[in-house]
């Protein structure tokens, strides 16, 4: 609204979309109990308390369109409406989530906001049958009932010695647009005097109004403010009357339930504020926060922080190099001790505050996970299927970027599970199955990693099914499909162009997705698996780092030059001799113990050619997804933990190349991708390792 | 057409002088002729928000009429923009019904009343006295029209 300056606005609407996110998460949450538990009183008011919040803040931004279908929808949220509304309440919450989050999606894009037509319909038919509407059309008398909140701030101002007004507006029947007339009435208001308190509340649908109250501070005598509020053909009849001080010891006989009242006080806070101290005018829900002792910090700068971080890291790399090289030029000298502590010393606080930095990145997992449930609910609802979903491990703590990336191949995961993975009520009874499919979603730290696991325990993934459609659309050869063992079988679900649905639904089944799965997780250097036993259910094993920023890397040479791949990835190091390196459709491939790896030249990409037969090979044994190859590096180097810079497009035309570093010594690193690696070297028939077996 | 109760200046006994934006010249016509039923003077008229923005400048008009869907620059810009530089400007929306959200708009924005289409006459000679306050006279000393 207008008393906000311009900057300070569009901050608090920044905040304001923050916290309506959080907001809508709860609604979704709350319908969905409704939807559980019926009319459970206590979760009634949860709801209405969270749509009265959501109103009050998006009133206060000047979001009327939205803080106008919230009051509607408050109106509709009582524990009475609720109990005979047969369930349907809990999905017009649902649905009014949805919408909700539409309409913010329009505000924040400034595209013009989507009418809620049949979401309004729905709550007026909910409305609409026993009692006629919430608001009470009162005669031109005033009540002047103001919250306690409101008389504070009225008090406040006859203390200073100001006129206080009550004034009653009747807004003329025939006025077509009454939002605008509200408006202008404010507007002339403000110019007369210090709008105190309104009711009823800006969010109340001005098509609703008859009257309008208002209390308003002013120096300016009671005829003139009647005089400019007798708006012609807007108000129809004007009250104006000093506010007397008993007035303000009457009851409050509110329309409004009390339990909301002080909530309500919300709504006029930016007004009331300065005149009851002057103090700072700050959105409800940012000075909730900082009640909590929580701070909104914008992720550029936390990054920015870890990027110096970073450097100092690199600095300490610097500093070590240099002791050794000083302890070998003066060995006998005394400082090299003194050195050496310091040095200790100061590794150990910069890795503290790496761990720190790192940690403030951190959100739990239930960021994400919370969002699930309404998938899941729909999409049961959608195919008829009775789904219960156990999640555990939502405390998980995870990089945001990477938590971020992981939201929907979650959700692709989920609502596949839900749409293929489980059977009809009807299928599992006659399987001897529980007539409800259960999902579970788990996150648990494991080394320096994060899973994820999404199971079902519906009917599994037919592997005989899928490889023959694979046959089908030519992915794999007969010869291939005929070798492919049953976990090879099932890497095949990543294809992109691949789904063993029969149908395609909307949903899911398009055979797009798996293959995005694993292009979302390739990216955050992450893998996915999947196990999968007929009748008893599907589970994919979602791996990824617990950050992106720095990574454990082992580091080699091939060709002299410097290359590093995430230690994460890393099965084993072998050494083998030329001779045990065989050639298999142009493929070389070696034995290791009771598994056959494909190998791969790294020396390839620096120089295509003709190889050297050398006589001792280091083969670097990595895994990717469920797959293992080797990796023939011509030196190893060690390990490092690596900042990893991210590389300028326009420096690399190459997607080999994930990342860089830089080392104590000043040598720049290059991190591979090694899915593109492989992708590019390993380009074969996708399970070569089998044609040998 | 009714007959209305010539309004003048308060300070000069002279006409009103009207700005009227609007993107139809048929609109901006029918606006004007019954601006000057009302004794006033139309000093100006603009197609779209920028043109308003200038015209405003130029002229210093007492009142302007401003539609609120126009090419270029819609009426609420530019209602802001004028009253952004000059505070006393009195800017009052026309508009349809359907657009109210942008009449509040404007409102907000320092519109200081508006008209809905189809404009009466009545209607506007009211909003305009209202909207000119003390600023505006009856020289007749009759009581307004409506």
């Amino acid at each position: 609204m207008s008393f906000f300056s311009e900057e300070r606005s569009s901050e608090l609407k920044d905040l304001f979309f923050e916290s309506a996110a959080e907001l809508l998460q709860a609604l979704n949450d709350e319908g969905l109990k409704l939807e559980q538990r019926g009319a459970d009183a206590e979760v009634v008011r949860e709801t209405r308390r969270t749509v009265h919040t959501l109103k009050g803040d998006s009133a206060a931004c000047g979001f009327d369109e939205l803080s106008t279908l919230a009051h509607e929808l408050e109106d509709v949220l009582t524990p009475e409406i609720a109990a005979r509304s047969n369930g349907k309440l809990a999905e017009i919450v649902l649905q009014a989530a949805d919408v909700f989050s539409a309409m913010l999606a329009a505000y924040r894009a400034g595209e013009p906001i989507p009418a809620p037509v049949s979401l309004r319909d729905q709550i007026r038919e909910l409305v609409d049958k026993p009692q006629a509407k919430n608001i009470v059309p009162y005669k031109l008398s005033g009540h002047f009932a103001w919250t306690e909140y409101e008389q504070m701030a009225i008090q406040q101002a006859l203390l200073r010695g100001q006129i206080v007004y009550n004034i009653a507006l009747a807004i003329d029947p025939g006025c077509p647009m009454k939002a605008a007339a509200v408006q202008l009435v404010r507007n002339v208001l403000a110019e007369t005097g210090e709008v105190l308190a309104v009711f009823p509340d800006s969010s109340v649908p001005p098509e609703q109004l008859d009257v309008i109250e208002f209390c308003l501070s002013s120096s300016q005598p009671a005829e003139l403010i009647a005089r400019k509020c007798r708006v012609p053909s807007l108000i129809s009849d004007v009250l104006v009357e000093p506010h007397a001080a008993a007035l303000a010891e009457q009851p409050r006989n509110h329309i409004v339930p009390t339990a909301e009242s002080s909530d309500d006080s919300d709504d006029v806070l930016g007004l009331a504020d300065t005149a009851a101290d002057g103090g700072g005018i700050d959105a409800s829900s940012a000075a909730q926060n900082s009640a909590t002792g929580k701070l909104r910090v914008d992720a550029d700068r936390i990054d920015a922080v870890l990027n110096l971080v970073g450097e100092l890291v690199i600095g300490k790399s610097m500093l070590t190099q240099t002791l050794s090289e000083f302890e070998k030029r003066f060995v006998k000298d005394p400082l090299r001790v003194k050195f050496a502590d310091a040095m200790a010393f100061q590794a150990r606080v910069l890795n503290d505050l790496q761990k720190s930095v790192m940690k403030i990145r951190m959100v739990p997992v239930e960021q994400v996970f919370r969002r699930l449930p309404r998938i899941v609910r729909d999409v049961a609802k959608s195919c008829e299927k009775e789904v219960v979903l156990q999640i555990s491990g939502e405390e998980t703590d995870l990089d945001k970027t990477i938590l971020d990336a992981l939201s929907e191949p979650l959700s692709h995961l989920v609502r596949n599970a839900v749409d293929h993975g489980l059977e009809t009520p009807a299928e599992r009874l006659a399987a001897g199955k529980a007539a409800q499919g259960t999902i579970r979603l788990n996150a648990y730290h494991q080394g320096n990693q994060i899973v994820i696991e999404c199971a079902d325990d519906g009917r599994g993934i037919d592997s005989y099914k899928l490889v023959s459609k694979a046959v089908q659309n030519g992915i794999v050869s007969h010869d291939e499909a005929e070798r492919l063992s049953d976990t090879e079988a099932l890497q095949l679900v990543f294809h992109p162009g691949l789904s063993t649905a029969e149908q395609v639904t909307a949903i899911s089944g398009r055979g797009v997705g798996m293959d995005v799965v694993r292009a979302v997780l390739d990216k955050l250097k992450g893998t996915v698996s999947i196990d999968s036993k007929p009748g008893i259910g599907t589970t994919f094993l979602l791996k990824v780092p617990l950050t992106l920023a720095i990574i454990k890397a082992l580091m080699f040479r091939v060709a002299d030059r410097l290359y590093a791949i995430p230690l994460a990835s890393v099965v084993e190091i072998a050494r083998a001799s030329g001779s045990e390196v065989h050639r298999v459709d142009q493929h070389e491939v070696m034995q290791l113990r009771e598994q056959v790896l494909t190998l791969i030249r790294l020396r390839q990409l620096v120089k295509p050619g003709p190889m050297l037969a050398s006589k001792k090979i280091f083969v670097v044994v990595i895994t990717l997804g469920d797959r293992k190859f080797g990796l023939i590096v011509d030196q190893l180097v060690g390990e490092e933990e690596l900042v990893i810079k991210a590389l300028d497009d326009d420096f690399v035309s190459t997607d080999l190349v994930s990342g860089a570093s830089i080392l104590g010594d000043g040598s720049v690193v290059l991190i591979l991708n090694l899915s593109a690696v492989i992708a590019r070297l390993g380009k074969a028939p996708e399970l070569t390792e089998a044609v040998t077996a | 057409m009714e007959q209305f109760a010539t309004l003048v200046r308060a300070k000069d006994n002279k006409p009103v002088r009207y700005l009227i934006v609007d993107d139809s010249i048929f609109a901006r016509k029918n606006i004007a002729k019954m601006l000057e039923s009302f004794g006033g003077t139309v000093v100006g008229e603009a197609g779209d928000g920028c043109t308003a923005i200038t015209e405003y400048e130029r002229l210093q008009p007492d009142l302007v009429l401003m539609d609120i869907t126009m090419p270029q620059m819609e009426g609420i810009e530019a209602a802001e923009r004028i009253v952004r530089q000059h505070a006393q400007a009195k800017i009052v929306m026309v508009s349809s019904v359907g657009y109210q959200e942008n009449i509040v708009a404007a409102l907000q924005k320092g519109a200081r009343h508006f008209v809905q289409k189809p404009v009466k006459a009545d209607v506007l000679y009211e909003v305009i006295r209202y909207v000119m306050g003390d600023e505006v006279l009856t020289p007749q000393g009759v009581g307004a029209g409506a």
